[in-house]
């Protein structure tokens, strides 16, 4: 058995039910789209699940089907790749600053408090039916001849405790990086200019001494800078969606002891954009910048090689935040009552502000790989890659949707969900966390990988099985077929799904061959030693001995 | 700035500056009048959603091709979507009905035919029954 620090051991918890949170959302997305495949098809297994549901009447499949699909990105989203985020970043963020977590409580606190949010949300929609989506366009959360009130009173609160949790985690991040042991020794106000890039625009402009040091500049690597970067849009998330939820909890409150609110009193269109633009931090903000410095820091530690071009990655980094603030209109293209200067600036030509930012980050990705030839195909290298397919691909379908024009007949469709979104989750951010898990095992714990070809059939099926499914799902949406909708059978959209089926199969088959190749690495007396007390367990091997 | 990196923005910008010229352009068939030739409607059609139900004028909808027909679509309660369909499934156009607005489009219908309208957007678990077949009559 090895001896596995205290940090690293947390980092492999958080890694660990990242994962069962990843296995869970792929196993509610494998339920819905066998239902929309066959609707029948789950009944015997609903039947069985209603007997334990504390709920007035017997739950219609379309009830059971959209309190499935409320949670499934709450649990993919903050379940799975926040806690792998919040892992990863605990052991790299100290690892690479050469110092230690600031406020080591928060670390236990957040790995109980994440888990424990995200599980309280899935139980709101597993036994109190809550169906508003994560979306919650108002007032459909606040209606509660459509949406339970049970369910949405618990649901906000998990998520509460989901926002609290990400807000504290930012502030260990922060604390940590501006910790007084930097030998910058940086306010918290000149971090917040330098993250805004303001410094950089002074410098550029000439208002500032252009030799001066700061934040971005000063020595620490493009990680760190972009971790930082990317918790600004997270901590803006945080403090929006938490704001949501509080009004939706007064009204639940309120109408839990009898005084029933004025949905009208808000207005829809206003929320609508307030919510999308809190929300949009993490899709356009946090998830693109944790993604770009994890490829800033893995690449050129996988191929030996500095990061090419880095003072245009450190500008970029900037840059991006500018972009994240302003692209919150492209969702809401399909929304005419939205001004049109608001659609077409902040929807289309902001949005493409991305491609830039993006197209950057992956050139000097790209670059740096390039020019250390040859280099060693290693399993995280080929993640890291498929990571960056995964983007270019989510990303072009994103620019095609997020246009005034094609968003006509794209909107809501399932080419978002599926060749967008999916895409960015499963090909592009999902494989980028699997390239961390495969890069820093051998970092945490001095082992190395059991079996490069289980990795291999885990990148290529993972690959073929989540490119294939958003393929065809995508096309399913150029015909015509929504999304949030459950369609009577037969319909033309059933041999799309069938296929998706196949890839999301596919997806399965990669992600045993993952836990089989990462539990042989690790051995079974390592992975235990992360859940059961390491006295206990030596006591029992010990015993066993004897 | 080293000069492949300036080769790469310089394709960037040359990508941004065609596809946004393009589909911005009557390239796009309906971005010649929504965006620039903006006509003035030859009917107006008033849709109500309102407790799952999408309410279409009593008399149907006849709509002749190449004519503008302006949709007014309005909401009493939550966020709906006005949708219409052709009879394969495959969409013509879309757009989100939010409460306590207006929401208009203009649209040309170029092909006869009889159109289903769907609401599009999720508004509680009977969302999916919110589908009125041969809502639209478009004849030559």
């Amino acid at each position: 058995m090895t001896k596995i620090g205290w940090l690293e051991k947390w980092t492999l918890r958080f890694a660990v039910v990242g994962l069962i949170f990843l296995a869970m959302s792929g196993f509610e997305g494998s339920l819905m789209r066998t239902q929309l495949f066959a609707p029948e098809a789950l009944r015997g297994m609903e039947t069985a699940l209603n007997t334990i549901r504390p709920v007035a009447h017997e739950p219609t499949q379309a009830e059971l089907f959209y309190g499935m699909l409320t949670v499934h990105p709450i649990v993919g989203i903050y379940g799975f790749a926040y806690m792998c985020v919040m892992g990863a970043f605990y052991f790299l963020v100290p690892f690479l600053l050469k110092r230690e977590i600031r406020h080591k409580k928060l670390v236990p606190l957040n790995f109980w408090l994440q888990a424990g949010g995200v599980m309280i949300c899935w139980l709101s929609g597993f036994f109190g039916l809550f169906n508003a989506l994560y979306t919650l366009y108002w007032p459909l959360p606040v209606t509660y001849d459509r949406v339970p009130l049970a369910g949405s009173i618990f649901f906000v609160i998990g998520a509460a405790v989901v926002m609290v949790n990400i807000l504290l985690f930012s502030f260990n991040i922060f604390s940590t990086v501006l910790s007084k042991t930097n030998p910058g020794d940086y306010s918290f106000w000149q971090f917040l200019r330098a993250a805004f890039g303001i410094s950089r625009l002074m410098k550029w402009l000439g208002k500032e001494d252009r030799t001066a040091p700061n934040l971005d500049y000063d020595g620490f690597s493009p990680f760190i800078v972009a971790v930082a970067r990317g918790s600004v849009d997270t901590v803006i998330n945080a403090i929006v969606l938490l704001a949501a939820g509080v009004l939706v909890l007064v009204y639940g409150v309120s109408a839990l002891m009898g005084h029933t609110l004025d949905p009208a009193a808000i207005d829809a269109l206003v929320y609508k954009n307030w919510f999308w633009w809190g929300l949009d931090m993490v899709a356009d903000g946090s998830v693109l910048m944790y993604t770009a410095g994890t490829w800033y820091l893995l690449i050129p530690l996988l191929v030996n090689r500095r990061l090419y071009g880095e003072s245009v990655v450190r500008t970029v980094i900037m840059v991006d935040l500018l972009v994240s603030m302003g692209v919150w209109s492209h969702h809401l293209l399909g929304d005419q009552a939205q001004p049109f200067i608001m659609r077409l600036l902040s929807g289309q030509i902001v949005t493409w502000g991305e491609f830039f930012t993006m197209g950057l980050t992956i050139f000097a990705s790209l670059m740096t790989i390039w020019k250390a030839r040859p280099v060693k195909m290693t399993p995280p290298l080929k993640f890291v890659l498929g990571s960056i397919f995964g983007f270019l691909m989510g990303g072009a379908a994103g620019l095609i949707q997020a246009n005034v024009g094609l968003n006509v007949v794209f909107h809501n469709t399932q080419w978002v969900v599926s060749l967008h979104a999916h895409t960015f989750l499963l090909t592009g951010l999902g494989t980028l966390l699997f390239a961390v898990v495969y890069a820093l095992i051998p970092m945490l714990t001095k082992l190395e990988l059991r079996s490069k070809r289980l990795a291999d059939v885990h990148f290529w099926t993972w690959m073929v099985g989540s490119v294939g499914m958003a393929y065809v799902m995508g096309m399913a949406g150029s015909q015509g077929m929504l999304r949030r909708t459950l369609y009577p059978t037969p319909n033309p959209f059933q041999p799309y799904l069938g296929l998706a089926l196949v890839g999301s199969l596919l997806m399965t088959v990669g992600f045993v061959a993952f836990l089989v190749n990462i539990v042989g690495t690790l051995g079974w007396k390592n992975v235990l030693s992360l859940v059961v007390p390491e006295e206990w367990l030596e006591g029992r091997i010990r015993m066993a001995h004897a | 700035m080293d000069k492949e990196e300036r080769f790469w923005l310089g394709v960037l910008a040359v990508v941004f500056l065609l596809v946004n010229v393009i589909t911005l352009s009557p390239l796009v068939p309906w971005q010649e009048w929504m965006l620039w030739s903006r006509p003035t409607p030859d009917q107006t059609v008033s849709v109500e959603f309102g407790d799952y139900e999408i309410g279409l004028p009593p008399e149907g909808v006849e709509v002749q091709v190449g004519e503008f027909v302006e949709f007014v679509a309005t909401s009493s309660d939550v966020t709906y979507g006005f949708g219409v369909f052709r009879q394969d499934g495959t969409m013509v156009f879309q757009m989100q009905v939010v409460p306590g607005h207006e929401n208009r489009m203009v649209w040309r219908f170029d092909e006869t035919g009889i159109y289903d309208v769907r609401s599009t957007e999720y508004s509680g678990p009977r969302h999916s029954d919110m589908l009125v077949v041969d809502a639209i009559r478009v004849s030559p």
